[in-house]
């Protein structure tokens, strides 16, 4: 590896003074930052240790929103009762991030800030509506995820920022919800296609519905196409197809080493007919 | 740079440089070479080492980041010349061939069988699921962790060693 000065600020108000005087990365779990540096993808002069920052490391209920602290790892993610029965889908995604060493060093705030179009937390994180907050030494701000995600490996994080913090309210009663991912292998895998969405019927009617889909555009995208065709409608073959189909539209994969563009085009619309199917099942299940 | 680590229960001071990793750490400065180093992106597992009592890729930890924490390697699972259970069922179960993926291998069982002494065969796959084999099929392996567990349970008391 190159070459680079270690910091390791012993709370956050030290990390942001450093943040605003010094070029350099932050580090949390660096599962993907170490083998980006190998490969020098990246080489930073200054990397900035998260490490200490026991701080960010929770998982809370605030008031009306779940509250999980940047460092929480996928394990913390796995392991999260809170998170079990709120948001059930995001600890399944959790849970499929790489491998259980990955998962024990690796944080939602990177899974984040990386911005891989197929980070597995994210599809959740958006049809939770997540808000991403952002602290630097000027104080904090907060976007939208979905503001959050520019393009492959880019945030509208500023370089003197970090998140700190993501925020959503949990899923109310009555509303089924499921996360699927396709991989070349059934483990340590990255995504080929991805899926969440939460839904809520009313009389076997769609009376709300949120997707986002993973790996197929540059960021993670919210398909409101596919929403709106669902919206008010029976969930049965011809609606799945056009919500699917609708689906199809807003994506642009790419071919790459793990699919190509047509493959993950015909996988996503079928993976969205099936996380669908087992959203409406657990709906009707409670 | 200084840093303090406990290994296997043992104290120790290392000099060394922020860019390298705790992999480098374990086998180069402190001659411990049973954790290997295979495909150092954090896929293959065969660098797991237990941090703080969890399996993790040592290949993905730069070496201040090690810094204060308490490693477990393959090293410290045997008690002078008693092999721990694991070793043994893995011996016995013939969960060995090459022997390269091994000590990453029995790391990762071990923090299972931390968790629980009584894993199903879903349980002990999944416990597995990041460390490669190129030899075994994985078969043996998931014999060798079952039959362990038994062991431990026979045994009759936790094995916290």
């Amino acid at each position: 590896m190159h070459d680079f000065e270690f910091y390791s600020p012993e709370n956050l108000g030290e990390l942001y003074e450093l943040l605003s005087m010094k070029e350099g990365q932050v580090i949390a779990g660096g599962t993907d930052l170490i083998p980006a540096m190998r490969l020098k993808v990246i080489q930073p002069s200054a990397l900035f240790d998260l490490g200490p920052l026991s701080e960010l490391r929770y998982i809370d209920l605030r008031q009306d929103r779940i509250s999980i602290g940047a460092l929480s790892t996928h394990t913390d993610l796995e392991r999260s009762s809170l998170l079990a029965k709120h948001a059930p889908l995001l600890r399944q995604a959790a849970a499929t991030v790489g491998s259980l060493q990955v998962r024990n060093r690796g944080t939602i705030g990177g899974n984040i800030a990386t911005a891989s179009p197929a980070a597995d937390t994210v599809p959740p994180l958006l049809v939770l509506e997540a808000e991403v907050f952002l602290g630097s030494e000027k104080g904090e701000r907060h976007l939208p995820l979905e503001e959050v995600l520019l393009e492959p490996g880019k945030t509208a994080t500023a370089a003197d920022e970090i998140i700190t913090r993501v925020e959503f309210h949990p899923l109310p009663p009555g509303i089924g919800s499921a996360f699927l991912k396709l991989g070349k292998r059934h483990a340590m895998a990255i995504s080929v296609v991805s899926v969440a969405t939460v839904l809520r019927l009313a009389n076997d009617h769609v009376q709300d519905v949120r997707i986002a889909l993973g790996a197929v555009a540059p960021t993670v995208i919210r398909c409101r196409e596919a929403e709106r065709a669902l919206l008010g409608e029976p969930l049965n073959e011809q609606t799945l197809i056009r919500a699917s189909q609708a689906a199809a539209n807003e994506i642009s994969p790419i071919s790459d080493i793990r699919a190509t563009a047509d493959y993950r085009c015909r996988a996503a619309q079928e993976l969205l007919r099936r996380a669908l199917l087992i959203a409406a099942q657990r709906c009707r299940g409670q | 740079m200084d840093i303090e680590l406990t290994v296997n229960e043992k104290a120790f001071e290392v000099k060394t440089d922020p860019n390298t990793t705790l992999l480098y750490v374990l086998r180069e400065e402190l001659g411990l070479t049973g954790t290997k180093d295979g495909c150092g992106a954090g896929e293959c597992g065969v660098c797991t080492v237990l941090m703080d009592g969890q399996p993790i890729n040592a290949c993905l930890v730069l070496a201040p980041q090690a810094h204060g924490h308490e490693i477990t390697t393959i090293e410290g699972l045997s008690e002078g010349e008693e092999l721990h259970p694991l070793q043994q069922a893995f011996i016995e179960q013939g969960g060995i061939q090459c022997g390269f993926c091994t000590p990453g291998m029995i790391i990762s069982a071990k923090a299972l069988l931390d968790r629980t002494l009584r894993p199903t065969e879903e349980e002990i796959r999944r416990a597995i699921t990041g460390n490669l084999c190129r030899c075994t099929g994985y078969v043996k392996v998931v014999d060798a962790i079952r039959a362990a567990a038994e062991k431990v349970r026979d045994a009759g008391t936790e094995d916290r060693r």
